[in-house]
């Protein structure tokens, strides 16, 4: 009997880790650019469309299609930066809003327009397959596995990029204080641009991993987003960290709400969150 | 002031008018044009269901030449495709555009209670004759709140029903070896969960089977954590299910990485399509399916005379693909209207179509087809086998008939087993 929620548990943590990758470009955006990105579940479909394409109509492998499409979207986020979002990303907050927001539309109806309303998913062979097991009814799967670790690795990097680097310094400087930072001969937009091109990374690994672990169609992205949304409330911004214990709590609460009851899966996911900001509204790991 | 063209319509004009183009003919036809109305989910997760849909509407025009004769007249014969995209709502919303639009003298749709109900309701609230298939009975009949004392009006489905299902699925799961008879319910809160939901469990327990039910889940599931857990807990023999062929591979991927390795596996709706197989790969050996039509049905065409096997032949010739079981309903589906049509006493009077309709008494080639005796008013049960996925020799997976409980007359090709695991 223990033995079970162990194990509900330990899937509920391992889901974490892939809500924490649909977390990371979100939280990067808001806390970098301060863009509250409505398209930022649409831009991890899109990624896996571009996978999609590069591994069936290009035959590719998905390792390597994966290789082409990290810089592709961080391209891609570049692009979106210094091409759209610059003009309204110190306008407030509700321009920026609509925007993204309108972003989210053209990418649900090109997507598909481009590919129908079919469901896809990557096959990944043996990795989706493989499993460990730790003790009698408790399994570790390669692939839930292999997520956790890339998420926790990916959060590693990005948190030594910003808190230990000469870029990472000036990230936190256009954050803080743009204009300030204008003023010390920082070109902000630049940083912004270059802030994009990282979430645009990110949403590559979010992509690889989902399109592996579960099913998308074009219209899936504001799934995405209501999770990494409320990861990244859960966890407070401004701690990478944060993000990976607010996947988590997530991640675990719909597990074992899922072992009592099927139905209350994703509804506890929800009162969770609810919960947590009536409690602490600042987030479980504000940096104060 | 510009004005726009919407999206949608300039997309379903550019259908409409592509589908219409082969088949008008001008001049010598005196009648007014005939109108058959198709809505199937063409796209989304339920669209193997309709990848036979060109090939049959093919070997229409083949056999009728844009024509069709009724009572003394020749009518060039449309045939207007709208695509369900898999959701409902849409499904009723072109249905809508169908009849009021297009003004269609009869209306045909297939794939899942998620086309037929829809359609089904449009067709009754406004008058027009309507056939459907690929919805079992049930789900049909009760999912759009039938009274079995009245029926419905204009409506009319052909396909399996609970009942068959049921004893199609013990047929086969009674003779796995090693089968303790407890067994893992995984249906969704949608019209085919729902119905089987209610219907599955009383003739299930009656066969001494205990039932592990993990209750009703909203689709697309993001994981199966829960479900598989609940199963491993109450160590089932064997699993049932009906969902789309992406969501069973979740599933299945799922079961895998946690170890859970049941005896049997029925993967009820994706699973009986060779698309919906084909990325299990050997992990596909022995899941268990019922089979509502195969190539060696018994029975031939109303529309070509062709039997079953020449059925799949031409269309694996046509297409290069694996024939799969809906194609036997799709082609059925256009000799049921097609006969209406024909036997309809006057055109022009839709109430006479509707009762050809009704009167329908047809050998097709998913079997007889007869809606004034079936078990539920407006409703005929076809017959049913079970069978599992073994590797074959033209296609890397075939179908074998391994139970043939409800419909003796189809022949048995081979034995029950347990599903292995390396």
């Amino acid at each position: 009997m223990s033995e079970f929620y162990i194990n509900v548990v330990l899937q509920g943590v391992l889901l974490g880790g892939l809500y924490a990758l649909f977390a990371i470009g979100l939280a990067l955006s808001v806390g970098i650019v301060r863009l509250v990105n409505i398209a930022h579940g649409d831009l991890i479909i899109l990624a896996s469309y571009v996978l999609v394409v590069l591994t069936q109509s290009f035959g590719l492998p998905l390792w390597l299609s994966f290789l082409i499409l990290v810089p592709l979207m961080a391209g891609f986020g570049y692009v979106l930066q210094q091409g759209l979002l610059r003009h309204v990303t110190d306008k407030g907050m509700l321009p920026p809003l609509l925007v993204t927001f309108g972003l989210s539309v053209i990418i649900q109806n090109g997507l598909l327009e481009g590919f129908g309303a079919d469901t896809r998913s990557f096959s990944g062979g043996a990795l989706q397959t493989s499993t460990w097991q730790l003790a009698e009814g408790i399994y570790v799967g390669a692939l839930p596995a292999l997520t956790l670790l890339v998420a926790v690795v990916l959060i590693f990097a990005i948190d030594r990029l910003i808190y230990g680097s000469h870029f990472g310094a000036r990230l936190r400087a256009v954050s803080e204080a743009p204009a300030t930072a204008a003023l010390v001969g920082l070109r902000v937009n630049r940083v912004h641009a270059l802030a994009l091109a990282l979430v645009g990374a990110t949403t590559a690994v979010a992509a690889l991993f989902m399109g592996l672990r579960m099913n998308f169609d074009p219209l899936s992205g504001p799934g995405r987003l209501i999770i990494a949304f409320e990861v990244i409330v859960l966890g407070g911004l401004g701690n990478l960290w944060g993000i990976l214990a607010g996947a988590i709590l997530l991640g675990v609460a719909q597990s074992v709400a899922g072992a009592i009851d099927v139905r209350l899966q994703v509804l506890a996911g929800h009162l969770v969150f609810l919960l947590i900001i009536l409690l602490r509204p600042q987030g479980l790991f504000q940096r104060s | 002031m510009i004005r726009s063209i919407s999206r949608r319509a300039l997309m379903q004009g550019a259908a409409a008018s592509a589908i219409l183009a082969g088949f008008v003919r001008p001049a010598y036809a005196a009648g007014r044009p005939v109108r058959i109305g198709v809505v199937a989910p063409l796209t989304g997760p339920l669209a193997l269901f309709t990848e036979h849909l060109d090939f049959v509407i093919g070997q229409v025009q083949a056999q009728y030449g844009g024509e069709i004769t009724i009572n003394g007249t020749v009518h060039p014969l449309e045939i207007i495709i709208k695509d369900s995209q898999s959701n409902p709502n849409r499904a009723s919303e072109v249905a809508s555009e169908l009849i009021l639009a297009h003004e269609v003298d009869i209306m045909t749709s297939f794939g899942t209670p998620e086309t037929s109900n829809p359609v089904s309701d449009q067709c009754d609230l406004n008058g027009i004759p309507s056939v459907s298939t690929d919805t079992p009975l049930e789900s049909w009949f009760f999912g759009r709140g039938g009274d079995p004392s009245t029926g419905f009006e204009w409506s009319f489905n052909f396909f399996l029903n609970v009942p068959d299902l049921v004893n199609t699925y013990l047929g086969i799961w009674n003779r796995v070896p090693g089968n303790q008879r407890k067994i893992g319910l995984l249906l969704a809160n949608d019209n085919d969960g729902n119905a089987f939901a209610g219907l599955m469990p009383a003739p299930l327990q009656a066969e001494g089977y205990s039932i592990v039910d993990p209750g009703r889940f909203d689709l697309p599931a993001s994981n199966y954590n829960a479900q598989i857990s609940a199963f491993k807990k109450e160590r089932v023999d064997g699993v049932i299910m009906s969902l789309p062929s992406p969501e069973i591979a979740a599933f299945w991927n799922e079961s895998a990485q946690q170890g859970f390795q049941p005896l049997f596996m029925t993967p009820g709706k994706g699973g009986e399509f060779p698309p919906g197989i084909y990325p299990f790969e050997d992990r596909a050996l022995n899941l268990s399916v019922e089979v509502w039509w195969d190539r060696t049905f018994p029975y031939s065409s109303s529309l070509n005379g062709g039997s079953s096997a020449d059925l799949a032949d031409a269309y694996e010739k046509f297409s290069g693909q694996q024939a799969s079981m809906a194609l036997g309903y799709t082609h059925a589906l256009f000799e049921v209207a097609l006969g209406a049509l024909k036997n309809a006493a006057n055109i022009e009077d839709r109430g006479t179509v509707r009762d050809a309709l009704r009167d329908t008494s047809h050998q097709t080639v998913v079997g007889p087809i007869e809606f004034t005796k079936g078990p539920l008013p407006n409703c005929w049960n076809t017959p049913l086998v079970g069978g599992q996925w073994r590797k074959g020799a033209k296609w890397p997976l075939e179908l074998v008939i391994v139970d043939n409980t409800v419909s003796p007359e189809i022949p048995v090709g081979g034995d029950v087993e347990a599903i292995t695991y390396s």
